[in-house]
């Protein structure tokens, strides 16, 4: 078993006791622009962290060399280079990648599963293939210009526990059903909870993200409190299946489905590609030419959170997000001094019966018309 | 046509016959086409008159798997028995752990170790519910060892309804092990236990003796029951798949 090591990120000066709470968004394969619907989870996960953060010990786990070993990603480099051949990638955009990716996502057939066990190693010994770590690079760059924390990104952070030690505790816990002996696949077994085997790595040996992801949480969560789970909304049965596992090591688990956004009313997946002039690059730059920094952070969190809200009806709409910018920029140039000292009571307001604070409420606050406007403490700790 | 042919396409066909005497009146079961159409039929039944069986496997252990497919079909009522044998004891394999299901399922049968699980013989909706829950079983890896293994079936159970009482007998059991997967022995063996049982070849007490050979076409001879099968390797030819022999 390895054990990695954890970054905490405790407000500077927090009283011991606190609370522990651990933030897992999925994560999002490095292999194309970020969409829409990328944003809304990023930025959700975000305020949520920075708000929660002024009440609790929370660390935010999103590691990328967790998921790299998924065979979505790893049969993509494969690909690349089956395709591409040595070349750099340093010149290219998240967009040249995407459509790159779109073509693989189109290849008919799978690559045999022992083309990607050279890949699987070296991912286990830290490399990221040149593509993926082009497009984690220029995510970099989007999340500082957005405010947004940086869970590592681009940083080496194994999983605590390898496939196998996941599998002998998944048994331990009397939820495995592994026939990889007699040439099957292993299934996450919660059956006697009533919900259905799910398939966690394949007869010829491929783990899929969920097991991935049971790599990486069941190490952790027995160190929290609680655990929040967010997630695309049409993962949620798997982390149904996911928070059954964890609750029995312990912590409270919460699961957080937040809607995809649809563009022109249809949700599509980033593997047809279609992201157009929606995707993080193109809308920082429309907004970054009509408003300053600190605007365009707390007018994204303003659309994307509040207004697109939990759900999924709403298509994404340019002129809604300008409204949101310009509403940021009133909003800033009218802001209160601090409500109080400490500036966590509006938060705790927001946490209804769990650790953390529910970014949708506080956020949708900011908007209320008969509130005194915000605090400067408030919005530069956790809007801007 | 060969004699080992001939022989496997009559073997299949007395089968049929015996089983689905209608069958046999609407193809001419004295020729391959004749017999393959026969089969397909009966592939392609999943009306309600189709009675088919659910059994849940967690572990796989060729004996025990043996002891317990024959203590399953000992068990069950004549009335059941009966209907399943005229859908020519139809099983659908499940990956699954029973010791998770038996507060939610009632099993006609579980294995002592709870290796496997059968529902009983019904219609295919009544085990909708499990098949739902779990996922087909895969079985890739090649079947191996095991050659050589003696069996007693089990006694405890309800007796079976025919034929009446006898001495044990010993027999061997054959399976055609080249090219022959977990997942392929589990049918083959399970619908020769299963109906060498509802016909009375196997009865409580008797001993089976496992063989493994790559093909049995050298010991049909000896065989008092044959399955016979569509040879993988060419759809225009049948293999024995495995077979008991005659009682010693």
């Amino acid at each position: 078993m390895r054990v990695s090591p954890m970054t905490r990120a405790p407000e500077a000066g927090a009283p011991a006791g606190r609370p522990r709470v651990l933030l897992a968004p999925v994560t999002i394969t490095p292999s194309k622009p970020l969409t829409p619907s990328h944003l809304k989870g990023l930025l959700w996960t975000d305020v949520m962290f920075r708000a929660t953060r002024r009440l609790a010990d929370v660390t935010y786990r999103c590691s990328h060399t967790t998921y790299h070993l998924c065979e979505q990603t790893l049969a993509f480099w494969e690909f690349l280079d089956r395709t591409q051949g040595d070349r750099g990638y340093g010149d290219a955009t998240e967009e040249d990648i995407g459509r790159l990716y779109v073509a693989f996502r189109a290849e008919e057939g799978r690559a045999p599963a022992e083309d990607l066990r050279y890949y699987a190693a070296a991912v286990e010994d830290g490399w990221v293939h040149p593509a993926g770590e082009r497009v984690l690079r220029l995510w970099t760059g989007q999340y500082a210009e957005l405010g947004l924390h940086d869970p590592g990104l681009l940083r080496h952070q194994p999983p605590g526990y390898d496939l196998d030690t996941a599998l002998e505790r998944l048994d331990a816990l009397g939820m495995c059903l592994d026939q990889r002996t007699l040439g099957g696949p292993v299934h996450l077994d919660l059956t006697r909870f009533g919900l259905p085997l799910r398939q966690l790595v394949t007869t010829d040996g491929r783990p899929n993200y969920l097991a991935c992801a049971l790599r990486e949480l069941m190490p952790l969560a027995p160190e929290f409190d609680e655990v929040v789970l967010l997630y695309d909304t049409e993962l949620d049965s798997d982390y149904q299946q996911l928070a059954r596992v964890l609750t029995a090591l312990g912590p409270s688990v919460r699961r957080v489905p937040i809607g995809r956004v649809p563009i022109d009313g249809r949700i599509r997946s980033a593997r047809h590609g279609g992201w157009h002039d929606t995707h993080a690059r193109a809308l920082l730059d429309r907004a970054r030419a009509d408003h300053g920094e600190a605007a365009v952070r707390l007018g994204m969190r303003l659309y994307f959170i509040a207004v697109l809200g939990p759900g999924q009806q709403q298509s994404f709409r340019a002129d809604l997000l300008r409204q949101c910018l310009r509403r940021a920029e009133r909003m800033i140039a009218s802001a209160g001094p601090a409500v109080d000292g400490t500036g966590t009571e509006p938060l705790a307001r927001h946490r209804g019966d769990h650790l953390h604070v529910n970014p949708y409420r506080l956020t949708s606050s900011l908007l209320g018309t008969r509130r005194p406007a915000p605090g400067l403490d408030l919005l530069s700790g956790v809007f801007l | 046509m060969n004699p080992v042919q001939h022989h496997l396409r009559e073997a299949a066909a007395a089968r049929l016959t015996a089983v689905r005497p209608d069958l046999a009146g609407r193809h001419d079961l004295a020729t391959l086409d004749g017999l393959l159409a026969a089969r397909a039929d009966v592939a392609a039944a999943d009306g309600e008159e189709t009675v088919l069986v659910a059994a849940v496997v967690h572990r796989f252990d060729l004996d025990r798997w043996i002891r317990s497919t024959c203590g399953f079909a000992l068990g069950l009522d004549p009335v059941r028995a009966d209907a399943w044998r005229r859908s020519f004891t139809r099983t659908v394999f499940l990956a699954g752990n029973p010791l998770h299901l038996r507060d939610r399922f009632s099993f006609a049968s579980v294995a002592d170790d709870a290796s496997a699980a059968w529902t009983p013989p019904g219609p295919a909706a009544a085990t909708t519910g499990l098949r739902r829950l779990l996922r087909l079983f895969t079985g890739s890896a090649p079947l191996s060892g095991h050659s050589g293994i003696t069996v007693e079936i089990p006694t405890a159970h309800r007796p079976a309804p025919h034929p009446a009482h006898r001495p044990p007998v010993r027999r061997v059991l054959y399976l055609a092990a080249a090219d022959c997967t977990v997942a392929d022995a589990l049918v083959h063996l399970n619908h020769t236990l299963a109906e060498g049982v509802l016909d009375g070849l196997i009865a409580p007490g008797d001993r089976l003796t496992v063989r493994l050979l790559p093909r049995l076409a050298g010991v049909l001879g000896e065989l008092e029951r044959v399955r016979v099968v569509t040879d993988p390797r060419s759809p225009d030819r049948l293999m024995a798949a495995a077979g008991l022999s005659k009682a010693r």
